[in-house]
């Protein structure tokens, strides 16, 4: 085997965009020390072996930060994407429980119908709350997001207790799909928005 | 290691540079140079004890690249070294004041151990 088709396979040890960028010149140079080493010499693979161990670990190392990089900042859109989506949930939430409190008062109303509408309308503004302080990224902003997630769960438990004909699915839906969204979006996770690398 | 920063920041926010980078820059302030010939120059200047291996040498230069020290040159044979087309690499102006502002640094410190006699006399 050459030494040059051992220094390709050599170079397999490097990312492969950076392979792509500077594979062929990185021969061109090693064919250059052929030319004027001797290939045949303990001395000479050492230095090769040496230079591919001490370079390609801390460039495979860049390219894992670069592309760990690129997921937190899609993971950082989709999150944007999913508070719009919380304040929309939670002012339809708000616009709902009014509704409900008008509707119900034209007519006797009962304490589970009060307590219902109470922790719905209560459980809405969190979750507004929430979405706006993740989108406005204040520091005061931080406790309605901490609060969101546990009233959507007091609100899951009490539609369970309060109306039992409401299926699972519902309740999932109406209640646990904003807990996750929120735990999801509360994750704590480095910011990387505005920064360099 | 020399890594992306913010555009418009001191030279000497680059500083201090790794040893191989700055022989880099050093054999690029001659003017444009491919891989070899900057390796080549670095083993020269300093006299065998710096030799660059194409991955040290590649990864230092996508690293200047990235942080704008350096810029692509174009790419052309080397009439002394065959007809194969190789990739030219140049100083841009900053990476030219980040050179010079690490000279500067090493040359204070040079300095500083000569007046501590620590270089330039002989051992008794």
């Amino acid at each position: 085997m050459s030494a040059e088709r051992i220094y390709r396979l050599l170079l397999r040890a490097y990312p492969p965009d950076f392979r792509a960028e500077y594979g062929r010149e990185m021969v061109l140079v090693f064919r250059d020390q052929c030319r004027e080493s001797d290939v045949r010499t303990v001395g000479f693979w050492a230095r090769v072996l040496c230079d591919v161990a001490r370079s390609a670990p801390a460039l495979r190392a860049e390219a894992w930060r670069a592309r760990m990089s690129d997921s937190t900042r899609t993971l950082e859109v989709i999150m944007k994407l999913a508070a719009v989506l919380t304040v929309l949930v939670g002012l339809f939430g708000v616009l709902n429980a009014v509704v409900e409190w008008v509707a119900g008062s034209k007519g006797a109303i009962d304490g589970r119908y009060v307590i219902a509408v109470v922790l719905g309308g209560f459980a809405s503004v969190l979750l507004l709350g929430a979405g706006v302080a993740i989108l406005l990224e204040t520091r005061w902003g931080r406790q309605p997001a901490r609060l969101a997630p546990f009233a959507s769960l007091v609100s899951m438990a009490a539609a369970g207790l309060l109306f039992p004909w409401m299926s699972i699915f519902s309740q999932l839906v109406g209640f646990g799909l904003p807990v996750a969204l929120l735990i999801a979006l509360y994750w704590p996770r480095k910011p990387s928005w505005g920064s360099t690398p | 290691m020399v890594t992306k920063r913010r555009a418009g920041r001191p030279p000497e926010a680059y500083l201090p540079l790794p040893p191989a980078t700055f022989h880099i820059l050093v054999a690029l302030a001659d003017g444009e140079l491919h891989g070899y010939a900057i390796m080549k120059g670095v083993a020269a200047r300093s006299e065998g004890t710096v030799r660059l291996g194409p991955g040290t040498l590649y990864g230092s230069l996508k690293r200047l690249l990235e942080a704008r020290l350096v810029e692509e040159g174009g790419e052309r044979a080397d009439p002394e070294r065959g007809d194969e087309r190789r990739r030219y690499y140049r100083l841009t102006p900053l990476g030219l004041s980040v050179v010079r502002a690490e000279a500067r640094r090493l040359d204070a410190m040079v300095r500083a151990a000569r007046r501590k006699k620590l270089i330039g006399v002989r051992p008794a």
